[in-house]
């Protein structure tokens, strides 16, 4: 037995485009559509072309478009906007690998400062150093592979790079404060290490006008640990380096000025030094 | 008009001058900076693209000072660059990578920058893989990607550093096309050390030597300077600056033709080597 062969005509197209044919005969007709060449030019007339544009849009923003992180909708949520929200979630410090060697080290130290002779002063050295490895994670020709497309674009590289540091510092300071709340010792010494933590960033973020801002981390690092691991010496009070009225006087003096150098070189930062 | 007014730059890094005196005035239409490695070609753009300051000497681009950070960043918004090692975090898809850029470039409305997006990737032919991971990408796919940046904004003026390296022949065609199509109504500055590039797309030459440009002109010009200095022989002439082997079995010469010599037209490449002088040419002769 053979089947009659069955086709749209122009007056079913008709109905079916203006969605008036009921839901069995709509089935049959797409089900024919499929696999009909004519019947489908038959229909084409039909075809609203600026909603099938808007539809395909659509479909394309639903399967295409960037799916707003975690942290973007956090971000979102509290104000600020998805283009915003994008420029810091792309941030490399913010992601897994930096959070994790980060907690290592504040566990290690935390660890140390239990054990060890002066154990404390393990932790206040390496504690404030975090936030500034995080910037200089954050930004620039080693963080970001596309530093020389971002460094021609008009977004401003200290807004760029202010951002981010809010936001790494923001990240850090939580789990570096929980961890100095566990400290053995005075209740102080859980804020101890926030004002040299606070003189290195901005301090890195300063230096980053002249040299590149994992130089400029390493190299403040290094100073950093060179005086605040005097303290591990049996001879020297652990708290010496971050509590006593003259340092604290000199790490806000240090963030003071770097903050005023940074002002005053926002405009040297807005292009790159070399990066090959 | 006058795109690019550049004067004399100066650019140093310690004692080596990747600059020395170069001046380059660039109109619409494709401009081509072709020079061995080294030459400061890449210094050049990358003053030009505004992301790394001259020593000194005068510069102008899009009618802009970009030593004054209003003009700097007017600069910024009217240029699209695409930088010799133009990388994107590997684990961004093609679209992330280029919504990433769009951001940066002051695209703030989300529906309106996604189209921008997808408009660039289907000019650059990526539309269809642009949820691929960069990390994913052929070589050839993430040059067109940096170019597909570049064209964000359909920005009037377009710094191009290398754009070709890396790609096989059937890639390099295609970007070429790309770049001509690009260089209709704007001005696109491309650096190259191939002259096949400058034959295939460029208006405008300028071949940089050291710092400095030794040749401006139309591409036409340039090989003209050749003209009378291009020879072939079934042997190779000791005399010639440089010699190699063609198709045929003959040798191909540059330099002051011997008396009764058969001459040809010269090519691009032929000025270019006589311009650089003995040592690159005789290195083209070499590697022949």
């Amino acid at each position: 037995m053979t089947t009659t062969p069955w086709h749209l005509d122009g007056e079913l197209a008709g109905r079916y485009a203006v969605g008036t044919v009921g839901p069995v005969l709509a089935a049959s007709v797409e089900q024919h559509l499929v696999a009909c060449v004519p019947c489908r030019s038959l229909l084409a007339p039909h075809v609203d072309t600026p909603r099938l544009d808007l539809v395909w849009a659509e479909v394309l923003e639903e399967v295409e478009a960037p799916r707003p992180t975690l942290l973007e909708r956090l971000l979102g949520s509290i104000g600020m906007s998805d283009a915003t929200a994008r420029l810091v979630a792309a941030t490399p410090s913010l992601r897994g690998a930096w959070v994790t060697g980060m907690s290592v080290v504040l566990a290690l130290s935390l660890l140390a400062a239990y054990v060890a002779d002066n154990g404390v002063a393990v932790f206040l050295a390496l504690a404030p150093v975090l936030p500034a490895l995080g910037v200089a994670a954050a930004y620039g020709p080693a963080a970001d592979p596309a530093h020389e497309i971002v460094a021609a674009t008009p977004y401003s590289a200290v807004r760029l790079l202010a951002l981010r540091t809010a936001f790494v510092v923001a990240t850090t300071l939580v789990p570096a404060a929980v961890a100095g709340l566990l400290l053995p010792g005075p209740a102080h010494l859980a804020l101890a290490w926030l004002l040299p933590g606070l003189a290195l960033t901005v301090g890195t973020v300063a230096v980053s006008t002249w040299i590149a801002p994992h130089q400029a981390a390493a190299a403040l690092t290094v100073a950093w640990l060179a005086v605040s691991l005097r303290a591990l010496a049996p001879r020297h009070d652990p708290l010496l380096v971050t509590t006593t009225p003259v340092v604290l006087g000199c790490t806000v003096a240090l963030a003071a000025a770097a903050a005023v150098l940074l002002v005053q070189r926002r405009d040297i930062a807005d292009v790159i030094r070399r990066t090959a | 008009m006058t795109t690019i007014e550049a004067t004399e730059l100066v650019k140093a890094y310690g004692r080596h001058r990747a600059l020395d005196g170069m001046t380059l005035h660039a109109r619409t239409g494709v401009t081509g900076l072709l020079g061995p490695n080294g030459a400061g070609k890449t210094t050049l753009l990358r003053v030009l693209a505004t992301v790394l300051p001259a020593d000194s000497g005068q510069l102008r681009v899009l009618g802009q000072d970009p030593y004054d950070a209003v003009g700097r960043r007017s600069v910024r918004r009217r240029l699209g660059y695409l930088p010799q090692d133009a990388g994107f975090h590997r684990g961004f898809t093609a679209f992330e990578a280029v919504d990433y850029v769009a951001v940066l470039k002051e695209h703030t409305d989300t529906r309106a920058r996604h189209e921008e997006v997808r408009r660039v990737l289907d000019l650059v032919a990526l539309g269809d893989v642009a949820t691929k991971r960069v990390r994913a990408l052929s070589g050839g796919m993430r040059q067109r990607l940096g170019l597909a940046q570049a064209l964000l904004g359909d920005p009037p003026l377009l710094v191009l550093d290398e754009p070709t390296v890396g790609l096989d022949p059937e890639q390099r065609m295609r970007f070429r096309d790309l770049v001509s199509e690009a260089g209709q109504g704007r001005t696109v500055i491309l650096s190259t050390h191939q002259t096949e590039d400058v034959a295939a797309v460029c208006s405008d030459v300028v071949v940089v030597k050291e710092g400095r440009s030794v040749f401006t002109g139309t591409p036409t010009e340039l090989a003209s300077l050749a003209t009378g200095r291009v020879w072939v022989d079934d042997a190779k002439d000791p005399r010639a600056v440089a010699g190699w082997r063609v198709g045929a079995g003959h040798y191909h010469h540059i330099g002051d033709p011997p008396a009764g010599a058969e001459l040809v037209d010269p090519t691009i490449e032929d000025a270019y080597l006589l311009l650089l002088g003995p040592q690159a040419a005789q290195g083209r002769g070499e590697a022949a």
